[in-house]
């Protein structure tokens, strides 16, 4: 009996918790969309603002920002040939590191005599 | 040159052979060594010999008996019999089908631990207090383990599709149906509303989150609403594409979506400091969790804290997915774990998944009803609402190229995907909210 009235209790509570619950989730969402839709906008208001100070002396302002795929080749052409070409402008200070050749002692008795780290 | 190459490996062979047989006979004569003063009572003295040799014979017995008692063999049921068992198919399924094995490995592997069987009181059990395993267990039970795997997943995730497509994030929103679908289905079900808040939270499809909610609302419940979220995370490929096929028709499954725009670095940087901002003021109980998540995210794109970003994706989330794995694998002991609740934990999750997919799925047709023609959306990526990152994502574009070879929807339907990460770090904040 008791469980029963517990359940009828329970009921209203959880329709509640799910629809304002799942609400919720939505409206994080919703505005996180709201947000981001406009970010945009408002950040290329911004920008706008700085071309306009810009004198464009094209007539094709549009065509100007796009580019070809070729032109983009070329332009990442130069720009690795120009990279790799820095390569060469190394400092030209040669430092010899003298390589010493350890002293192998594996067969040797009074090295193992001598340096025995016990 | 074959020929003398048989011959070296037969003269290897032969040598091996040799070597086995040394080895062979020398722990022979080693055992019958020290079986012979075990047999005549543990301590081989001539004074001990002569007169009590039947006495000791006896506490040979006793110690073997003792010995025993304390084995796993003694120990054993039928229950940590299963477990292990199922612990070995989690292994398995990890290797063969290379299902999560990131953590499927780890959590099988647990389980394993988790069934040797002991005697109660030896001090070993992670439900004991003082083991090893019990102080590692800690980070689960307190919640310490998944809000630090979320910031390892906030530094490696790119939310840029997300940011050039915002309304996709609803389709994240729209399948979190499945956690309060689930919600209402374990009330029904007879779980006590803690508990079946706790278990909802499978629908959402993130381990880490239903972790942290059950620790926070159902302690209890951990093992098998964790391994319950995790095998149905990794059988995602094999639950997702069925519904698909069922809810979305021929010619949706091949509408090709516009390519998402390029995002710029500050879009980047600034959507998680607005998104940790905005989703915590709404639902300040998952701060815990989305709080890390975008703090990562921030790491990664702020582009002055790249040594951090790198540790949080790298290192860190390797630890801790390990200690978070085992731990949780552990804490299914056969004694706590096989009961009837679980197998309703289990029987929910499946329809939690089903659930979420088919929310998410059905979402995106309704949005087409609105979306003009050019801006329509695949309703496949639908189904990547369920968080399980990046698994569903990949079901959507393994789908996605069956229809149409030339349509790749990964990119798309990362974002429903990171949304509804973000959508079920939320649905968990408001059921903790109002229930703890």
């Amino acid at each position: 009996m008791n469980d029963v009235e517990s359940l009828a209790v329970d009921w209203s509570e959880i329709w509640i918790i799910t629809a304002v619950g799942y609400t919720v989730v939505f409206i994080a969402l919703v505005l996180l969309v709201f947000v981001f839709k406009n970010l945009p906008n408002f950040l290329n208001f911004k920008f706008r603002k700085k071309e306009k100070k810009v004198n464009y002396n094209s007539k094709d302002p549009e065509g100007e920002k796009y580019l070809s795929g070729e032109v983009s080749a070329a332009i990442g052409m130069a720009l690795s040939l120009y990279f790799k070409e820095q390569h060469d402008e190394e400092s030209g200070i040669i430092t010899i590191k003298r390589v010493s050749r350890t002293y192998s002692p594996w067969s040797s008795k009074i090295y193992g005599v001598n340096n025995n780290p016990r | 040159m074959p020929h003398t190459e048989s011959k070296k490996l037969k003269s290897f062979g032969i040598l091996n052979f040799i070597i086995v047989k040394k080895f062979i006979t020398i722990f022979v004569i080693l055992g019958i060594l020290y079986l012979i003063p075990l047999m005549a009572g543990g301590n081989l003295m001539a004074q001990n010999l002569v007169p009590e040799a039947s006495e000791s014979g006896s506490g040979l017995l006793r110690g073997l008996e003792q010995f025993w008692d304390y084995t796993g063999f003694a120990n054993a049921s039928i229950g940590n019999l299963i477990m292990i068992a199922v612990g070995l198919f989690f292994i398995f399924l990890a290797i063969k089908y290379d299902y999560e094995p990131l953590l499927l490995i780890p959590i099988g592997t647990g389980i394993l631990l988790g069934n040797i069987p002991f005697q109660p009181g030896v001090g070993v059990g992670i439900y004991e207090e003082g083991s090893v395993l019990s102080y590692l267990y800690f980070g689960v039970t307190q919640g310490i383990y998944p809000p630090l795997i979320f910031l390892g997943i906030g530094a490696m995730t790119d939310f840029s599709s997300l940011i050039s497509s915002p309304k996709l994030m609803l389709l994240g929103a729209a399948a979190q149906i499945g956690v309060f679908g689930t919600f209402i289905g374990a009330v029904a079900l007879g779980f006590e509303i803690h508990e079946a808040g706790a278990i909802s939270i499978i629908g959402g499809a993130d381990g880490p989150t239903a972790i942290f909610a059950s620790a926070k609302l159902a302690p209890q419940l951990i093992g098998s609403i964790a391994i319950a979220a995790y095998s149905y995370m990794a059988l995602v490929p094999v639950i997702q594409p069925p519904i698909m096929k069922l809810l979305v028709s021929k010619k949706e499954r091949k509408i090709r979506m516009k390519p998402p725009r390029a995002v710029s670095k500050l879009e980047k940087m600034l959507f998680p400091i607005i998104a940790l901002l905005l989703t915590t003021f709404i639902s300040p109980t998952a701060m815990p969790l989305l709080g890390m998540l975008f703090f990562g995210n921030i790491l990664k794109e702020s582009g002055v804290t790249d040594r951090l970003a790198e540790t949080a994706r790298t290192k860190m989330i390797d630890i801790v997915t390990i200690l978070l794995g085992v731990t949780v694998g552990a804490s299914t002991q056969a004694s706590v774990f096989l009961t009837s609740s679980s197998i309703k934990i289990f029987l929910l999750g499946a329809a939690s998944f089903v659930l979420a997919t088919a929310g998410g799925l059905i979402f995106a047709k309704i949005m087409n009803l609105f979306l003009s023609e050019g801006n329509k959306i695949n309703p496949l990526i639908g189904a990547a609402g369920v968080s399980a990152v990046p698994d569903s994502a990949r079901v959507v574009q393994m789908e996605g190229v069956k229809s149409d070879p030339s349509n790749h929807l990964l990119m798309h339907a990362m974002a429903p995907n990171v949304s509804g990460v973000i959508g079920s770090a939320v649905a968990a904040g408001i059921m903790m909210s109002f229930l703890s």
